[in-house]
């Protein structure tokens, strides 16, 4: 339980760059400690997308829930969003000024936001060479929100009803 | 630091608390789709101008955590100090925390439908789409030099490779860029 605070604590300090980076570092440090299966952490993320509310917090919800019931999505919720939002009120206005003036913090920030996406990026990529449709689905969600300004939500709706579809139809 | 007071309005903790809470309640997507719903409902109530709203937002970015709590909690300060804060926060945070332990808990009954199963199975598989995405959208927006290039390249492959060591090592990169960035500047 204290390990787990632990974690999402760590979690919540390197959260730069929005949710799917931070899905990124959970995955990284819930399937790594083997806390929970690649499969297991795949279901909680897409739980998490269809589910109103930021994608991480919802994902550090389910982890913690999956773990320790109630009690542990409390836990990681709190753990995870702790770190920031200290930081929000002790330096907030600091950071804000220093990114402002100099530009190579935010620079510096940048650098390592890219490196972890590209991250979360690699500890995600195995899913879409899984199967030729999931290869497919994958690519088209790429296009889509790499080139158009349609919602990705409708991407997961669509891609969820069409697995749905294929599941019943050929099992 | 100056908290400029918005004229005639300073909404109460109870109002502030309703409105994040129904932008949480029903905003799929994240922080990405949630933090334009915020903006326009700001300005719409008179609480915030568009620009302050996008400088608020820059300064969110600048600390970690899910952009869309961030951005929210200091909307709620700016428009009403402590009280606003904490509105912000409590209502981000109870809506999905409250809809995922429901949802989660019907899915330990219907996870294993061929349905529902299919369905959470074709939701997960665009992830590493819209993950790629991502990456390439913050790589296309970027002024590049050379050492920039370098540095990322280096602090994508170290980050990929640290597993559990990768907050620490994410800091590291920070740090050595920021140096680097700091030597070039002068």
């Amino acid at each position: 339980m204290l390990s787990l605070a632990l974690v999402f604590l760590k979690i919540g300090l390197a959260a730069y760059g929005g949710g799917w980076t931070i899905v990124g570092i959970i995955k990284t440090e819930i399937v790594g400690r083997a806390w929970l299966s690649a499969e297991e952490f795949a279901r909680l993320v897409a739980v998490a997308q269809i589910t109103p509310g930021p994608v991480a917090l919802n994902a550090a919800t389910l982890v913690g829930y999956r773990l320790h019931g109630i009690v542990g999505a409390t836990i990681a919720t709190l753990s995870v969003v702790a770190a920031p939002l200290t930081l929000a009120i002790v330096v907030g206005n600091v950071m804000a000024r220093a990114s402002k003036r100099g530009g190579e913090l935010t620079e510096a920030l940048k650098t390592g936001t890219i490196g972890l996406i590209s991250m979360t990026v690699w500890a995600f990529a195995p899913s879409a060479a899984s199967s030729p449709m999931n290869l497919a689905m994958a690519a088209l969600a790429f296009c889509v929100s790499a080139f158009t300004k349609v919602n990705p939500l409708w991407v997961i709706l669509g891609s969820g009803v069409l697995g749905a579809a294929v599941r019943v139809l050929f099992g | 630091m100056s908290e400029t007071q918005v004229p005639g309005s300073r909404p109460s903790f109870l109002t502030l608390f309703r409105f994040f809470f129904g932008i949480s309640a029903v905003t799929i997507g994240g922080g990405y789709v949630m933090v334009p719903v915020i903006q326009r409902a700001t300005e719409k109530r008179g609480w915030l101008a568009e620009d302050e709203f996008y400088d608020l937002f820059a300064t969110a970015q600048s600390v970690p955590g899910p952009l869309a709590l961030n951005t929210a909690v200091f909307v709620g300060r700016r428009v009403a100090g402590t009280a606003g804060f904490l509105a912000a926060f409590l209502g981000i945070l109870i809506p999905p925390f409250i809809s995922i332990i429901a949802l989660a808990t019907i899915l330990e009954v219907i996870g294993e439908w061929p349905f529902i199963r299919g369905f959470l199975d074709g939701a997960f598989a665009v992830v590493p789409g819209l993950t790629a995405a991502l990456a390439f959208n913050m790589i296309k927006k970027r002024r590049w030099t050379g050492l920039r290039a370098a540095l990322t390249i280096v602090a994508a492959v170290a980050i990929t490779l640290s597993g559990t060591w990768a907050v620490p090592v994410f800091f590291a990169t920070v740090a050595v860029s920021w140096l680097a960035e700091r030597r070039a500047a002068c």
